[in-house]
């Protein structure tokens, strides 16, 4: 039980930092595709000419962090300062003590306690799942707040603010969005949820585009991606909250943003495309051999890169927003489709089976569909003056 | 209690991991600190006056609005998992503590509603103008 507790968390940990590791190359080569430059494809094996397309660099990189000077201004309130980017991180890497990263193992009798199947997942039966997630990724605002009050630095200070303000608005789309979601499965658990999609083949994404809109762009601000990435903004507050950082702590900010992109595509995944689910592959019972064991992870995994990639995409084609535009965008189009949503999705799901019968999902997919282009529609219509770039005067 | 231990199990390597690369980092970095290093980073420029300064009001607004949406949102939850799960509201009817499954959806929207009437409150009295 321990000893499998300790394995688990053992290849998770490892796992994320080395793709978030690799991950920044991959973006780095995505931001050189889009820019016309060639970029990082020199660092491969040392002292030899042997390139490997520069898959070296994130360990260069990683080298070159520990070596950099360790220097702490002598205005900072040093114990907050050391904490905030410890706080960060660790809130980013202990979320996913709750997310699946597969399916099940099948049973294998010849090893001792494998007479049950294996989750995949560290704390498996953990009834309040998603709040958990919630929970500790609220926890992240408290490194980016104390990064910038203990920074003693006013440009620190004022990204720590817009951080805050950004990201606890942010929260409450996120909390809406996955309400649909809950209130379909009746559970908490994301390996519930993915068996609920599994067992009916209809992923979340079909019946609930209005849900995966609000949560989707409410997990892109949480992580602070470029069209949200205002706590940065390189171009206004010089680096925003981690001005005052650097060497390793800097990293341990870089490393827990990016590890919130990829919670943030962990959550899409599961709450919305059906986790390791594929249709005809995977199979969909508890029941697995070790075929579909790899493929679902094969599976999930896929579908984990392909968002990040879209996530990347994102980043280096759309440009900032304002602050006032963001702060527009969270509390009068995102909350109010939100609300939207959840009123939708509670009389389906009370009323639905009881009025259509076996024609349920038919019913519940046409009318999410049928609300959620409606209200994009009244959303985009109501707020086109306050997205325009001319200067607010009253 | 078996249930939460690797979640706790799991913070404590974290923390153990997150520790570990700030001693990383404290060990093998160089230390070549001047004065000008240890002045706060300001785009070149002598600082002046004191960070600890009054910031606008605006943001305690909208933490208030936060705090207000996010704790209403949690009383939702519990109702949402409820509505779906086997030992839920039907569970409930059928030992008799509630009386109908109408009943609690329609005081669930007489609560959400509540929520949609305090947002248009806010945002009648300007809490999300952002000028």
């Amino acid at each position: 039980m321990l000893l499998e507790a300790l394995i688990k968390i053992a290849i998770l940990i490892g796992g994320l930092m080395t793709a978030a590791a690799y991950l920044v190359l991959v973006e780095r080569w995505m931001a050189a595709w889009i820019q016309g430059r060639i970029g990082p494809n020199r660092v491969g094996v040392p002292l030899t000419r042997i390139r490997l397309f520069g898959l070296g660099q994130p360990i260069a990189d990683g080298l070159k962090f520990i070596l950099k000077e360790e220097y702490v201004p002598a205005h900072v309130d040093k114990w907050l300062y050391y904490l905030a980017p410890m706080a960060i991180l660790t809130a980013a890497l202990a979320a996913f003590a709750v997310i699946p990263f597969g399916s099940v193992l099948p049973p294998d009798v010849s090893f001792p306690g494998g007479e049950e199947p294996i989750q995949l997942v560290v704390a498996p039966g953990i009834d309040v799942g998603m709040l958990y997630v919630f929970a500790l990724s609220s926890m992240a605002i408290y490194g980016v707040t104390l990064g910038g009050w203990a920074s003693n630095n006013k440009y620190s200070f004022l990204g720590g603010l817009r951080s805050s303000a950004q990201l606890i608005a942010y929260e409450i789309p996120l909390g809406l969005g996955i309400l649909g979601v809950v209130l379909m499965t009746g559970s908490l658990r994301l390996e519930e949820i993915i068996g609920a999609q599994a067992q009916s083949g209809l992923w979340f994404a079909f019946s609930q585009p209005l849900g995966l809109l609000v949560f989707s762009v409410a997990a892109c601000a949480e992580a602070g991606r470029l069209p949200f990435d205002l706590p940065e903004a390189e171009q206004e507050l010089v680096g925003g909250y981690h001005t005052e950082y650097a060497g390793m702590k800097l990293m341990m900010y870089l490393v827990g943003e990016f590890l919130h992109m990829i919670t943030a595509a962990f959550l899409i995944v599961i709450l919305f495309f059906g986790g390791w689910h594929l249709w005809g592959v995977t199979g969909s019972s508890n029941d697995v051999n070790w075929f579909q064991a790899i493929a679902r992870i094969l599976v999930l995994v896929t579908k984990i890169l392909l968002v990040v990639l879209l996530f990347m995409l994102v980043r280096w084609s759309w440009p900032r927003f304002r602050f006032d535009q963001l702060m527009a965008l969270a509390w009068k189009v995102m909350l109010p489709l939100g609300l939207v949503h959840l009123f939708t999705m509670a009389v389906l799901s009370e009323y639905a089976e009881r009025w259509a019968g076996g024609a349920a999902p038919w019913v519940i997919v046409g009318v999410g569909w049928l609300v959620a282009v409606a209200a994009c529609l009244v959303a985009g219509t109501l707020t086109a003056v306050s997205t325009g770039n001319q200067a607010i005067r009253e | 209690m078996s249930l939460v231990l690797p979640l706790f199990l799991f913070a404590l390597c974290t923390f153990g991991l997150t520790a570990a690369l700030l001693a990383a980092g404290v060990l093998f970095g160089p230390r070549r600190s001047t004065r000008v290093k240890e002045m706060p980073y300001e785009s070149g420029m002598n600082p002046i006056h004191d960070t600890r300064r009054r910031f606008d009001i605006r943001f305690h607004l909208v933490a208030i609005a936060f705090l207000v949406f996010d704790v209403e949102l949690l009383f939702v939850y519990p109702w949402a998992v409820a509505a779906r799960h086997p030992e839920g509201v039907d569970a409930a009817i059928g030992a008799g503590d509630v009386v109908s499954r109408d009943l609690v959806f329609g005081g669930v929207m007489v609560f959400l509603v509540l929520l949609v009437v305090g947002l248009i409150y806010d945002w009648r009295k300007g809490v999300f103008r952002w000028r």
